[in-house]
């Protein structure tokens, strides 16, 4: 009994083992081909190990392929996007969690937010091209800036509202008791109360702006108003197939979400479920 | 001032209290302003689809053309069967490796390590995900070419040949999402009492019945959870499947999001593809509020 116990506890850490190996096996293989020379990709069997950490290809992706400034343009769209994100999601939060709104306002704002996270970017974009031609914002980054602050706007809703709960109301009430004001109450003692929330919110929605595509795919058209993702896209299908350089610029794609997200990991769960899985 | 005055002589908005007044004023000018932002393009594609650029509005015959294509059915079909490779994998391995953690490994350390790896698929961009596959699936370079080379077997043509390709295409939405539906539902676990499966133990309980009276009932709201929010990502997926196959060979992994995009962005048929948008746009309505009712959400 004891040991056919241990013998299939054993077994069991075999499975998660292999299964964990399965996965990581590609990513590994990413970074190792990020890091071969020209000679060792064309070796006839390609190598599991590279010579060395030869930095080639990320130099040649960055500098002589420019893509630095792809990398501009998403930090730029990525931070602008996820300031109006925030600052729109506490407009919006703020009376209804911290005010006496009625049951079904606040019902109707988070439908509405929840709603959006399940329209396909696709059905979306088409309307949004022809606006934003007609308006002269096509291939410009503010376009791209209003995009990613809608369409984030649920996750960044949901997300702070849920923190925003959390903080006893009481708190507010004594500053207004000792005569604050709403606004200095709101300044001194939530907003100061709400610094991981926020922090976790901008962290999140900040890499998921980095890693949209579809977007700025369409939106965009050359160099001067693409963001990186959109570039990696160029690096598999127009050039002809360099693999060291596809897989550089596939690591420095998820370098920055992945920092990111181990940062907030405690908060990713949360984000991504709309609140429903909670850490404590 | 002026409006408050006129608007509560029909609504009773002097009754209300100084506060409930503060509640819309502060959220009517911005929840206002991105909801018209994010309601334009409804109307904007509705409009489109009815005109036809010159010659002006056209009636439904956007739409006859939309729906009178049969590569739209073909795409949908094969969004059908993407589903149903991804979700059950996904679903019942993010469940077995669940349950598999959650009932071996005890020590909070190694728990820890397991959540934090588990992210890691999950927050990949998704172009960056087709980038991967692109370095397993390539006939030459592909390393799993390579290994069935090494081992003295034919080289299989993951990328170009029709039920491979797929099977590829989804294989990538389980790399990245298993451990998605493993993290939910591990979580989940958590929350069932020990008692109860301490009471179980004693009373003898299989190990199946443990999980399905006592376990399940608690994992159900969650599985929902994840089968919605998956459902809705495999009708949208559009990123890694561009990356990897562009939607080929021919249109084996043409999902919808894919066929829609080349209708509008390849032929540049701009109206046919309002039409499209807005028959996904009217479907996803429906099932959002078909659906809603059923997530575990807080939503009040």
């Amino acid at each position: 009994m004891n040991r056919g116990r241990r013998s299939t506890r054993i077994a069991t850490y075999l499975l998660l083992l292999g299964i964990g190996l399965i996965f990581a096996f590609p990513l590994y293989y990413l970074i190792v081909t990020s890091f071969k020379t020209k000679s060792e990709l064309f070796a006839a069997v390609p190598s599991l190990v590279p010579q060395a950490l030869n930095p080639a290809a990320y130099e040649s992706v960055l500098f002589t392929r420019g893509y630095t400034g792809l990398l501009f343009n998403s930090i730029v769209v990525g931070l602008s996007a996820t300031i109006l994100a925030i600052a729109v999601a506490f407009a919006i939060c703020y009376p209804i969690t911290r005010l006496p709104a009625s049951r079904r306002l606040r019902a109707f704002v988070l439908n509405w937010a929840l709603s959006l996270r399940f329209l396909p970017p696709i059905a979306v974009v088409i309307p949004y091209f022809t606006i934003i031609r007609t308006v002269g914002l096509y291939n410009q980054l503010p376009a791209l800036i209003v995009v990613y602050t809608i369409f984030n706007l649920p996750l960044a809703i949901w997300m702070l509202r849920g923190f925003l709960d959390e903080i006893p109301l009481e708190i507010e009430q004594a500053a207004l008791v000792d005569g604050a004001s709403r606004w200095q109450a709101f300044r001194h003692v939530l907003l100061p109360l709400s610094r991981t929330a926020i922090l976790a919110v901008v962290i999140i929605v900040f890499a998921f702006d980095w890693a949209e595509f579809l977007f700025a795919f369409i939106l965009t058209a050359t160099p001067q108003a693409q963001t990186f993702p959109v570039g990696v896209q160029g690096l598999v299908t127009q050039f002809e197939i360099i693999w060291n350089e596809m897989a550089a610029g596939g690591v420095i794609a998820i370098v920055i979400p992945l920092t990111l997200m181990l940062i907030a990991r405690r908060h990713v769960m949360t984000g991504l479920t709309f609140g429903v899985i909670r850490e404590k | 001032m002026t409006l408050g005055g006129r608007v509560g002589m029909r609504t009773g908005w002097s009754r209300r209290t100084r506060q409930e007044q503060l509640v819309y004023k502060l959220l009517l000018p911005v929840f206002g302003t991105v909801f018209v932002l994010a309601t334009i393009p409804f109307v904007m594609a509705v409009i489109e689809a009815l005109t036809a650029g010159p010659r002006g509005f056209v009636g439904l015959a956007n739409f006859e053309t939309a729906l009178g294509n049969p590569l739209l059915f073909e795409s949908i079909k094969q969004t059908a069967f993407y589903a149903a490779i991804a979700l059950p994998t996904e679903i019942l391995g993010g469940l077995g490796i669940a349950l598999l953690v959650h009932r071996v490994i005890r020590s909070p350390g190694l728990r820890a390590a397991i959540y934090v790896a588990a992210m890691i698929p999950i927050v990949i961009p998704q172009i960056a995900v087709g980038v991967v596959f692109r370095l397993v699936y390539q006939p030459d370079y592909g390393i799993l070419n390579v290994l069935l080379g090494r081992t003295g077997h034919d080289q299989l043509l993951w990328l170009s040949s029709p039920p491979l390709a797929m099977i590829a295409t989804a294989s990538v939405d389980i790399w990245q999402w298993t451990p998605f539906v493993y993290l939910v539902l591990f979580a989940g676990l958590q929350t069932v009492p020990s008692e109860s499966v301490e009471a179980a133990q004693v009373d003898g309980a299989s190990t199946w019945s443990q999980f399905r009276h006592i376990e399940l009932p608690y994992l159900r709201p969650l599985l929902l959870l994840v089968l919605f929010f998956r459902l809705a990502d495999v009708i949208r997926v559009f990123d890694h499947v561009y990356v990897l196959t562009g939607g080929g060979p021919g249109t084996t992994t043409q999902y919808l999001s894919l066929y829609i995009y080349r209708i509008g962005f390849q032929f540049t048929d701009l109206s046919q593809a309002s039409a499209l948008a807005v028959l996904v746009m009217a479907a996803m309505t429906i099932f959002y509020t078909i659906v809603s009712r059923f997530l575990p959400a807080d939503r009040g």
